[in-house]
């Protein structure tokens, strides 16, 4: 026995020592390496903060929104928090295939964080809705409602739960669309029924351009992708806007996407040999397709990926050959298309501790309310949900941006903000697995209707 | 006759070689694609001919993998803090230096698999010897327990181990990955299979001698169930660097993920980067490959005078 | 053992009692405390509604309503059914495919011998979570290596969409499964075979037995140890295919490759609006611990006849 023990001491201060005497030797190195981009003082302050009490320390988990996935990005910011109220920001990262879960089981297990960054579907319809997150209406008084709505009167309804608590403080927004490459296009002579100018095209066009497409290249052009729930927002716009479909009735009670127009629309991309539904996809793994260049369209798209392709960082608007990539509206019969919105901002989770959300307050003041929130915006890659925060103007933050601008010319189709119903989670899933069985040749009517029914039974 | 059969048992083997041959190229495959892949620029990786070559040997997607990510290199935490501190942290007593996370998740994997195996093999061996050799009462039930629970998944007893590991105050620390791992009665089940094998005249004869029960433990059954102890660390230490599950559920700070766990956000992100995951998927996989090898020999000699005792 | 076949006096049976109690009580901590507590836990929660939202661990008891639903749900079955085939199909396939290999190159020069041993055990050493990053390029639909490589030798004209049509994913699953699960079977297998008792052998090479026969009458009986222990050991791995599902299909297309363990977790953290959501997913797991209780027992039982 005494033998083993030693064994098990010896064998634990060896392992000790070398995963600190091993990874020492780099540290030396690259302790300089991530220091540069940032000036000394918030890292100094960082090491003094741990003295602090708790409420000088609060988490704040991000989806990735725009650029609020990188961390170099995210530091910036939280420094600049930190420098101001001494208030320490350790953030964690989460991604849209696993992020759920992760927050569901750190909520079961009582762990949730202080902050989260995502929009009102989670926030409000599902973890507002059950009772985890902080009301913070108290931080909006009548000029943070009266700029917020001069940009949209959508935001706060969206942000806002039916019994009045806002569960979301939004941050910024973005209209999701498509989009073409339009080297392709051309090459197949499909480039007549785009228009460049509005960014809109109709119906029909958007078929024809698909079948010359098919013609030209003798494979699947744009995929119908339907692996997971991960950008599903692209083919739920995509069906609804074909043939004038509705997702949910007006009031966000029911889901009303087993509508004939729906079904008319699904039976029409079911029979067209350029679109497949391609359950090994998802809308990540469709924009990798696109631009790679296999995929002549992409169904999940918004102005982040028009500014970065593919987060590839080769360049604004291009494909990984070079070629061009024009952002679309989703067709409709008559080419008004009702764009699904993102609207994204900051959810306080009640974790029963009044300094921590205290703490977690101001950090939505400094983000989203202050002379800050243009960079907080900036960083986003997206626009701002406000006219102006403290005096600061908001409305010009991209003025200098030619693909920015353009991108403005599509807001105005936002539509319904619709993703705020109840039994919203349960609902996604019940549409991609829609769309798996329409996909592997199930009767679309059949399947609409049982889950549309099923997800509206579990909205209850 | 006999020349024939020599003839065709010749030409079996050469064909079977042959055979072999093209299986090892196949399975050497996935891991060539990632140690190339790794050093592939962004044009080879979607490149839509398949390159076997990078045309450029480049570090970017290394680059990439380890600016995205930081963590201190090392966050040494009094262990069970939580239960003392007023918000139920981690009272830390020491924090390194800002490094790229990937070998902070290195490090942590490392820690976690080590730590599993040697807790896994100390408390099996003893449960192993005792169930073999010692004629307790409830021992059948026991044995019964574990011989029944020995291949149940983990995702059985999901949500109750979640909620366990709060009430515990151990949700989102490695422990909460090594403990379950630790009390998977695998390892109990072989160390039995193995204590077998002890003649019980040498016991007995160690107890007339008057050795105390733990002194026959270390100096006698130790050293004759030392094969099955090898194979029951390598066969823990391999599980818990490749699980993901149990990392998945339990573990949420960046701080403490696990190299599994990365690789998968990398995998999950909203847009896929080829060439950052194989850089991930290598680094993943070549420090275990390197230790295999060199301790390849004790591997095989582990896993195989284990299993012939049965 | 002579000494357990004698009734044991009473005080050399308390004797036995306490050190053998002594012994398991370490193993005993974790055993209870993360296996048969959680269980227990398990079984109890699967009677009621428990759910995410309740801040209790358990619900409102509902009697055996969870497992009657259980078996109204054609997604559950479904699982159940593709579990089966997964433990099925690999274990024996994995079984058959290692003592092939092993048997070919046991023989071999031992450089040759280590050099294979070492690559087929390679993709257990790299990881799941890995190796699938690598397998998802192959079985792509559009640019994977396994379409360019059957299209260009003309067996395939049209791309197969091999993780995304219902007919191929469990199928693709099972061999990436298949890769992993191996190494330990061969170096198992090469060195039960390095132990056979050659005088046995070389006793029915003079009696006229062919190689077939002295392979199945004489060493594959003293393999049966072996054999057994891969049995295990790889029913045990087939379990584990969980990151492959969760990284590769998400339990689809239609639900082609869920497994119980996938649902479960699925129906844990995905559902989390699904009334009575915990209750449900602990239901599963409790008709998943009992099938695989009885597998293990036929397995065990089996091992005890040999």
């Amino acid at each position: 026995m005494k033998k083993i023990r030693k064994a098990l001491a010896f064998m634990t201060a060896l392992c000790i020592v070398l995963s600190l005497a091993a990874c020492g030797q780099p540290s030396s190195e690259n302790s300089k390496a991530p220091d540069p981009t940032k000036g000394p003082d918030p890292t100094q302050q960082q090491s003094e903060a741990p003295s602090n009490t708790a409420a000088g320390e609060i988490t704040l988990w991000t989806y990735p929104v725009g650029n609020w996935k990188d961390e170099a990005t995210v530091k910036a910011l939280t420094d600049a928090f930190t420098a101001e109220t001494g208030i320490k920001v350790k953030v964690d990262y989460l991604d849209y295939t696993a992020g759920d879960d992760r927050v569901n089981t750190a909520l079961t297990a009582n762990n949730a964080p202080d902050l989260i960054l995502e929009g009102p579907e989670r926030l409000v319809a599902n973890w507002g809705a059950n009772g985890k997150m902080v009301d913070l209406k108290d931080m909006f008084d009548d000029t943070d409602m009266s700029e917020i709505n001069a940009v949209n009167e959508g935001i706060m309804k969206a942000c806002t739960a039916p019994d009045g608590a806002i569960y979301e403080y939004p941050l910024v927004m973005t209209a999701h669309c498509m989009a073409v490459n339009l080297n392709a296009f051309k090459d197949a002579g499909a480039d007549q029924y785009l228009d460049l100018d509005t960014h809109t095209w109709t119906t029909d066009d958007f078929l024809l351009a698909v079948d010359a497409l098919y013609k030209h290249y003798n494979s699947t052009v744009a995929a119908v992708f339907c692996l997971g729930q991960g950008g599903d927002q692209g083919t739920r716009a995509l069906v609804n806007n074909m043939y004038g479909g509705t997702y949910t009735n007006a009031e966000h009670t029911k889901y009303t996407w087993n509508d004939e127009n729906n079904i008319k629309a699904l039976t029409q991309l079911k029979s067209m040999n350029g679109i497949a539904f391609d359950a090994s996809l998802d809308g990540g793994k469709e924009i990798a397709a696109f631009y790679q260049g296999t995929l002549k369209m992409a169904f999940c798209w918004n102005i982040a990926q028009q500014l970065d392709p593919n987060s590839a960082k080769t360049g604004a608007e291009k494909t990984l050959s070079g070629d061009d990539i024009a952002f679309m509206s989703f067709p409709s019969q008559d080419g008004t298309a009702q764009l699904c919105g993102g609207i994204w901002g900051f959810g306080i989770f009640d974790n029963g501790d009044a300094a921590r959300i205290e703490a977690a307050k101001q950090f939505i003041k400094f983000m989203c309310d202050s002379e800050h929130t243009a960079d907080a915006v900036k960083a986003a890659n997206y626009f701002a949900v406000r006219t102006t925060a403290e005096g600061a103007d908001l409305s010009k933050i991209w003025a200098d941006d030619a693909i920015m601008n353009e991108y403005t010319k599509l807001m105005p189709f936002l539509g319904d903000y619709y993703q705020v119903t109840t039994g919203w989670a349960a609902n996604r899933t019940e549409w991609w697995n829609m769309l798996q069985e329409v996909g592997t040749g199930a009767d679309i009517t059949e399947v609409i209707n049982a889950h549309c029914d099923a997800a509206n039974a579990a909205a209850g | 006759m006999k020349t024939g059969n020599s003839v065709r048992s010749k030409v079996y083997k050469a064909v079977s070689v042959v055979i072999l041959i093209i299986l090892a190229l196949l399975f050497l495959f996935p891991l060539y694609w990632i140690v190339t892949g790794a050093f592939k620029p962004s044009t080879d990786i979607y490149a839509l001919e398949p390159k076997w070559l990078p045309t450029q040997w480049v570090t970017s997607n290394f680059d990439e993998l380890f600016n995205r990510r930081s963590a201190p290199l090392w966050e040494l935490a009094v262990p069970f803090s939580r239960w003392f501190t007023p918000n139920h942290e981690d009272l830390y007593w020491s924090v390194g230096p800002t490094l790229p996370a990937a070998f902070r998740w290195l490090i942590n994997t490392v820690f976690m698999s080590v730590t599993a195996l040697i807790l896994t093999c100390v408390t099996a061996a003893m449960a192993g010897y005792a169930l073999a050799k010692k004629r307790f009462r409830g021992r059948a039930i026991i044995f019964a327990l574990i011989v029944c629970a020995m291949a149940l998944p983990k995702q059985v007893v999901l949500i109750p181990l979640l909620k366990e590991m709060d009430k515990l105050r151990l949700y989102d620390s490695l422990w909460a990955v090594i403990l379950p791992t630790v009390g998977w009665p695998f390892g109990v089940f072989l160390m039995k299979q193995f204590s077998e094998s002890i003649p019980g005249e040498i016991l007995e004869a160690a107890r007339i001698d008057g050795a105390s029960e733990l002194k026959t433990f270390s100096t006698i059954v130790v050293p004759m169930v030392k094969p099955g102890i090898g194979a029951l660390a390598i066969f823990t230490f391999i599980n818990s660097w490749n699980d993901y599950f149990m990392q998945l559920v339990m573990l949420a700070r960046g701080n403490i993920s696990t190299i599994s766990l990365g690789i998968s956000t990398l995998q999950n992100d909203t847009t896929v980067n080829m060439g950052l995951l194989m850089a991930g998927a290598a680094l993943a996989s070549i420090p275990i490959i390197i230790v295999f090898l060199i301790f390849q020999k004790y591997f095989t000699q582990g896993i195989t005078m284990g299993a012939v005792k049965g | 053992m002579a000494n357990s076949a004698k009734p044991m006096s009473r005080a050399l049976q308390r004797r036995e009692d306490v050190a053998g109690y002594l012994f398991m009580l370490p193993s005993l901590v974790f055993f209870v405390g993360f296996v048969i507590i959680p269980m227990f836990i398990c079984i109890l929660t699967s009677l009621t509604s428990s759910n995410m939202h309740d801040p209790g661990m358990f619900g409102s008891f509902v009697g055996l309503e969870n497992f009657i639903k259980l078996w109204q749900d054609d997604v559950f079955k479904k699982g159940l059914l593709n579990t089966f085939i997964i433990v099925l199909v690999s274990v024996p396939t994995v079984c058959a495919f290692s003592l092939w290999v092993s048997s070919a190159i046991y023989k071999l020069h031992n450089v040759a011998l280590s050099a294979f041993r070492c690559i087929f055990y390679l993709p257990v050493v790299t990881g799941s979570v890995a190796v699938t990053v690598v397998w998802r390029w192959m079985y792509d639909n559009y640019t994977g290596i396994l379409n360019t490589a059957l299209k260009s030798a003309g067996i395939i004209e049209q791309n197969i969409n091999w993780l995304g049509s219902e007919s191929t994913a469990l199928a693709c699953i099972i061999v990436i499964l298949f890769t992993t699960s191996v190494g330990q079977p061969i170096v198992l297998y090469v060195s039960a075979l390095g132990n056979v008792d050659q005088t046995l052998v070389e006793a029915a090479q003079v009696d006229g037995a062919t190689d077939f026969q002295v392979f199945w009458k004489v060493k594959w009986p003293q393999m049966m140890p072996t054999t057994l222990y891969i049995l295990v050991i790889t029913t045990i791995n087939s379990f584990q295919c969980f990151a492959l599902i969760q990284l590769l299909t998400q339990g689809g297309p239609n639900h082609a490759t869920d497994t119980v363990m996938y649902y479960i977790y699925y129906t844990a953290f995905k559902l989390t609006e699904q009334a009575g959501h915990f209750g449900y997913a602990n239901a599963m797991g409790v008709m998943l611990a009992i099938f695989i209780g009885i597998l293990s027992a036929i397995q065990f039982r089996l091992g005890r006849e040999k």
